[in-house]
């Protein structure tokens, strides 16, 4: 079978050439170190073929099942090679981009997404606009044959590392609330942009808030047609919620192998530990079952909130134990390790926040797979 | 069985699970071929049935089936571990077996599973040298016997791995216990959506709408982990996957009772019965606590988590 085939041959590359694929670094490393990584481990992985696999030929893959995409990004942050939360990128915006940009513009971009030659970031939250992403007010005009957008982000993962982002702007009226929305493929070396790095409580600065003034988008830079931003999202959040997550799954099995490797001897509560594995079982036979539709070429929808939810539980779950069994690594530890952990169990807090609170997760699933109506 | 085979088949078990309870809902699971359909297609034959039970909160000998099967028996009434207990009902001394089991479906004769140096035996015992207790408890309608008592001079024989026969049972039990909870979803979905207060439907208000999806995300957590389980077919992910469909089902029966409020809390309204058959099936062959806690001890004893499933 070709995921058999695929795994076998994969591994014996990525212990062949771990000499290579090792990062530079010890520890954890900054944001800087890490991104660095990603570009390289995406470089050799792309080069030999590996990261090609499961991406369609007409935007520099080599076609096959999607499910060679969610094994690669498997085996990639089990060994510790990437950090999964900077690599989930590539799989929410690839695909975005194959489904709306236009041919010519997703051939010439997707490849170098992929071999790590640049970065894309996601231009969507705004000050006032969390939740309620449909109120987004960053506004674009049409004049001729390019956009103006002028207006302001926030959250935005990665944007100072970023070559282009992937925006929602404002083009109707500004109550027309997700008609009115579309979505433009940005250089994030336009005149105009400025991007202010924001400094989290886990200590890097892994978003910024980035400020349009009067910026210029050509018009074949729109994904899909004008109006159409609200469904680019949307057909967008279940890539955030389906192969990326698999992925975290396989790194948060690892730092939970490790933890109870290296707790202190009763410092874990059995049935915390119990509990934890039990969770992340269940999440990853979840993700599996969402990974396989996938791959079959069915069209994800809310059930993958479902996905994200048990996700973030399973997180800060996971690092919730490590703050028990190793409360004192994380409390005054300063070594690479417990450096490690404190950040990580600080990155936990936010499961429950980013990609979609808990809170508006529960709304969809109360409203779509419920089917209980509006809350309005 | 092929798709349309499998949706004949759970259309045919729908019908007499929706109907017959007890030794009616037996007789219909053999006219049926179900036994049969239990060798052919275990997977399928288990989970469709148990969870139908489950929803319709109906009862039978399935269970036992499930069990003799998986130890390699005929025929026989397998006697099931104490509750809250997953290890054999049976314990043995030289030519002594002392049982503490329960029962579903009893006849003249009962199979005890026992453990005997090291390899796992089972006796046949005449029904009337043991104790038995018709049990009301909470869920008088599920039908079980305590089976109690001491025989002397009795004959093991070999039979199959009890362990991944009880495994097989758990599963069953956590089907039944996502279809249960899938039922009180569904009566407190329904008065959500009925029921007027403030001049709207109470369904309308967030705290209302949370409490029944995070109802359905603990189903989906367990029935995730139950089609885990059936892939990777170990114990321990038969372990995992019944501790979640009981902690599940509590906490569906937390949220569907306090949803449905006053009408849920009487026996003009059917939650009840299903709130009674969670707190029992949670407990039989193992209850989530004590799994779980097992399962803790287990891993922090090895230092080793179970395997990843494969993608």
């Amino acid at each position: 079978m070709e995921l058999d085939e695929f795994r076998t041959s994969l591994d014996r590359w990525l212990d062949e050439n771990a000499g290579a694929l090792a990062p530079d670094h010890e520890g954890l490393g900054t944001l800087d170190q890490q991104m660095a990584q990603l570009a390289k481990v995406k470089r050799l992985t792309y080069d030999a073929g590996w990261m090609r696999r499961g991406w369609p030929e007409r935007v520099g893959g080599l076609g096959g099942s999607t499910l060679l995409r969610a094994y690669l990004g498997e085996a990639l942050t089990s060994r510790d090679l990437v950090e999964p939360g900077i690599y989930s990128m590539t799989e929410v915006l690839a695909p975005t981009m194959i489904d709306y940009a236009s041919p010519e513009v997703a051939a010439t971009m997707v490849p170098r997404l992929l071999r790590g030659e640049e970065t894309w970031c996601q231009g969507f939250s705004e000050p006032d606009t969390g939740s309620n992403l449909a109120a987004l007010s960053c506004r674009a005009v049409r004049f001729d044959d390019e956009w103006r957008v002028t207006g302001q982000k926030v959250w935005t993962s990665l944007a100072q590392y970023a070559d282009r982002c992937v925006l929602l702007t404002r083009t109707g009226s500004p109550d027309s609330a997700h008609k009115g929305i579309t979505a433009l493929f940005v250089d994030m070396d336009s005149p105009g942009i400025t991007i202010r790095p924001i400094e989290t409580m886990h200590g890097a600065q892994e978003f910024s808030e980035v400020f349009f003034d009067d910026v210029a988008v050509p018009v074949d830079r729109t994904l899909g047609d004008e109006g159409q931003g609200w469904a680019v999202a949307m057909d967008l959040l279940p890539y955030e919620r389906s192969t990326s997550l698999w992925h975290r799954a396989a790194f948060l099995h690892r730092r939970l192998q490790l933890l109870v490797e290296s707790a202190p001897p009763d410092a874990l509560n059995p049935t915390h530990v119990g509990e934890v594995t039990q969770l992340l079982y269940a999440f990853r036979a979840r993700s599996r079952a969402t990974q396989h539709r996938l791959a079959r070429g069915e069209r994800l929808g809310p059930e993958t909130s479902i996905d994200k939810v048990l996700v973030a539980s399973a997180e800060q779950a996971v690092f919730d134990l490590a703050a028990e069994g190793l409360a004192g690594d994380i409390a005054i530890g300063d070594d690479h390790a417990a450096e490690r952990w404190r950040t990580e169990f600080l990155y936990s807090r936010a499961a429950t926040i980013y990609g979609g609170s808990a809170e508006i997760q529960r709304n969809i699933i109360a409203r779509r797979l419920l089917d209980l109506g509006s809350d309005r | 069985m092929d798709r349309a085979d499998l949706d004949l088949f759970e259309r045919s078990l729908r019908h007499a699970t929706g109907r017959h309870t007890g030794p009616a809902l037996d007789a219909a699971l053999d006219d049926l071929g179900w036994p049969d359909a239990l060798t052919a297609d275990r997977r399928a034959a288990v989970s469709i049935l148990f969870e139908l039970q489950g929803r319709e909160n109906a009862s039978s000998g399935a269970l036992d089936h499930v069990l003799r099967g998986g130890l390699g028996l005929e025929a026989g009434s397998v006697v099931l571990p104490a509750l809250g207990s997953w290890s054999p009902p049976g314990r043995l001394d030289g030519d002594r077996l002392v049982v503490a089991g329960l029962g579903s479906g009893v006849g003249e004769a009962v199979v005890v599973a026992g453990n005997a140096e090291g390899k796992d035996v089972a006796a046949v015992v005449a029904t009337g040298a043991l104790g038995l207790r018709p049990v009301r408890g909470i869920d008088p309608a599920l039908g079980l016997v305590e089976v109690t008592g001491t025989v002397d001079g009795v004959a093991p024989e070999p039979v199959a791995g009890w362990e991944a026969a009880v495994a097989v049972a758990q599963l069953a039990v956590g089907h039944q216990l996502v279809g249960a909870s899938r039922a009180m979803l569904e009566l407190a979905r329904r008065h959500a959506l009925e029921r007027i207060q403030f001049g709207q439907p109470i369904g309308r208000f967030q705290a209302v709408r949370h409490r029944l999806a995070e109802t359905l995300i603990a189903i989906e957590t367990a029935d995730a982990a139950l089609d885990g389980a059936w892939e990777d077919g170990t114990p321990l992910s038969a372990a995992i996957a019944k501790a979640l469909a009981g902690r599940g089902a509590r906490t569906a029966a937390r949220h569907c009772q306090q949803v449905l409020a006053g009408i849920g809390f009487t026996t003009e309204h059917p939650l009840h019965t299903y709130v009674r058959r969670v707190f029992v099936l949670d407990e039989l062959l193992g209850g989530s606590r004590s799994l779980t806690a097992d399962m803790g001890r287990n891993l922090l004893a090895t230092r080793r988590l179970p395997g990843l499933l494969p993608l």
